[in-house]
């Protein structure tokens, strides 16, 4: 498969104007203004490959917004290359965007005060989509999502999940060849957050869309995709599969143990105790010790009588956490 | 066509608040209404102002209050770019694959206003129906192009306010001084004003050109030769372009809003 996206140490930089306390400071602000660069992105580079399914992943602040705004042509790097598609996004503009379709997972991209059905026809014109080609995407969309009924309903009037399906497929109308999702599954349900899932997966596989997607939810990331790029303070920290991810950080285990009796103190070879009260201790696994549940259950019972026991692996947040950790994000 | 459907929404949504709607417009009308009225108490206390009759002054008045309200309802976005851009909506526009400028112009329509491009249409009429014109094809074009030049002045303050909203991300009222100051200095034959505020406001902001220079053509006054008062408010319209030259300018600059 051939790249969509290509990445060439793409810089970004933003100049912050720093105001000055207080009514003499705001008289200096108008002469004599203090600047302070902020790096957002620094010597970012990677591919992604057509109709490929990326998680794109970081802290709060990492830049990942940033990098969908130059990939969708609304901001322009500070240096660097970046291809979509074989544009440069923002500089053939008008060509570029008639290829993509982007989601603000937290803004909309529809009219608020009248009925989605309005917006969709605006969208349609804006594209300039024929006819036919509209109905046959509309039915196709409406088969996935179900949004027949909202159509009539002014924006404002929907709830938040109903209002995420209308701007997913008012994002699809033109067909893009693109989609980038910035946070698409945020403040959703859980029944509403299945429901987007199953559809991006779908639009990928009818349409061979690809797909950039930015959550803080891994169990997007979990659902979607195997492929995820990393970033933090501006740089790119990893890029890759996503289960290499979970197997580095996902070894450690807790083992909750219940004992027949109290004992005074217990240990074990290879694992910490990370609490002992009572006949109850939780056990943690040294890094070195790979978990394994015939192995630990005869070595623990060798030593002492136990009742009960639970094995927990860490969430997939818990490994991001982690890994956040790791990097000092 | 694209602007109609967009025209159609605002229709649509100002329907969804047609009391609100009929309640400004009606309180806008009002206001100009008022202001009108202070032109026509001023005339009442002096018979002239500066060798302009009260005819006069209220063609004066019909244009500027013709011109602003249209730029205000049918121009609106570049007004509240300011808004757009803390909104995002401007990311959204850039997304799109449609001129910015389209999109701005469809993205506020603000039909309150049509109460009071009525009142500045009804006055421009009351005046030349009582203005003794002897009419040739050569004035009513220039009538024309100053109903033309005044909307262009107008638009092109709010397209510079546009500009400097992308690096502040404020709505700047000293914006407002240059567009609702000079409003109400049109109000009144530029002339009577001091020589360097005469001057500002003719070759700076060209408020004389949709003003006393026309006018001064079509009532055949004046000391300078015709043709110059003639073709003052073509040169006046001339004034957006630049306007629209920095804001082009700023846009490259845009830096977006947050998440």
């Amino acid at each position: 498969m051939s790249n969509i996206i290509e990445f060439k140490n793409v810089n970004k930089e933003f100049k912050l104007s720093l105001k000055e306390k207080g009514v003499w400071g705001a008289i200096k602000g108008l002469f004599k203004r203090k600047h302070k660069i902020i790096k957002a992105l620094q010597d970012v580079s990677f591919n992604i490959e057509e109709g490929d399914i990326v998680g794109y992943i970081g802290p709060n602040g990492a830049g990942k917004s940033t990098t969908i705004k130059i990939m969708s042509g609304i901001l322009n790097p500070t240096s660097g290359q970046c291809q979509v598609n074989g544009f440069t996004p923002w500089k053939e503009r008008k060509k570029y965007v008639k290829n993509i379709g982007v989601v603000f997972g937290q803004r909309s991209q529809l009219w608020w005060d009248v009925p989605v059905r309005d917006s969709f026809e605006l969208l349609k014109d804006i594209y300039k989509i024929p006819n036919e080609e509209f109905e046959e995407t509309y039915k196709l969309l409406n088969n996935a999502l179900k949004i027949d009924e909202l159509l009539d309903r002014p924006l404002r009037q929907l709830s938040l999940g109903q209002k995420m399906k209308c701007e997913l497929a008012g994002a699809l109308l033109h067909r893009p060849k693109i989609l980038f999702l910035d946070e698409p599954t945020i403040g959703l349900d859980a029944v509403t957050k299945l429901a987007v899932r199953e559809f991006v997966k779908y639009i990928n596989k009818v349409w061979k869309t690809t797909i950039i997607l930015t959550t803080h939810d891994m169990n997007d990331i979990d659902a979607l995709t195997n492929k995820v790029i990393l970033i933090g303070k501006g740089q790119i920290l990893y890029n890759g599969s996503f289960d290499y991810l979970k197997n580095k950080y996902g070894n450690e285990k807790t083992i909750n143990v219940e004992f027949a009796k109290e004992y005074r103190k217990v240990q074990l070879q290879g694992y910490q105790v990370v609490s002992h009260e009572k006949n109850v201790a939780i056990f943690k696994n040294l890094p070195q010790t790979i978990f394994h549940t015939q192995e630990f259950l005869q070595q623990i019972s060798k030593k002492y009588e136990i009742i009960d026991f639970s094995v927990n692996s860490l969430s997939v947040d818990e490994i991001l956490a982690k890994l956040y950790k790791e990097y000092e994000l | 066509m694209l602007y109609r459907k967009y025209l159609k929404m605002h229709i649509k949504s100002s329907f969804e608040y047609r009391l609100n709607t009929l309640f400004i417009a009606f309180s806008q009308t009002l206001i100009t209404i008022g202001e009108l009225l202070v032109v026509y108490l001023m005339f009442q206390r002096f018979d002239s102002v500066g060798n302009w009759g009260f005819y006069e002054a209220l063609l004066m008045f019909g244009i500027v209050m013709t011109a602003f309200p249209i730029v205000e309802c049918f121009f609106r976005g570049y007004d509240e770019f300011a808004s757009l851009v803390k909104s995002g909506e401007v990311d959204r526009f850039l997304v799109r694959p449609v001129s910015i400028h389209y999109q701005i112009l469809g993205s506020k329509i603000e039909l309150s206003k049509i109460g009071r491009i009525l009142v500045g249409i009804i006055s421009s009429v009351i005046a030349i129906a009582n203005l003794h014109i002897s009419w040739s094809i050569s004035k009513v074009i220039v009538l024309i192009a100053s109903y033309i030049c005044g909307i262009c002045f107008v638009l092109g303050v709010f397209v510079i306010g546009a500009g400097i909203s992308i690096y502040t991300i404020e709505n700047l009222e000293f914006v407002n001084i240059f567009t609702y100051g000079s409003k109400q200095l049109a109000n009144y034959p530029i002339n009577i004003y001091n020589k360097w505020l005469t001057r500002l406001f003719t070759f700076v902001l060209p408020v004389a050109c949709f003003n006393y220079l026309p006018l001064s053509y079509i009532m055949e006054i004046g000391s300078m030769p015709s043709w110059l008062y003639a073709i003052s408010p073509l040169l006046g319209m001339l004034f957006v372009i630049p306007c629209f030259l920095f804001f082009n300018l700023s846009l490259k600059k845009y830096q977006s809003t947050g998440t």
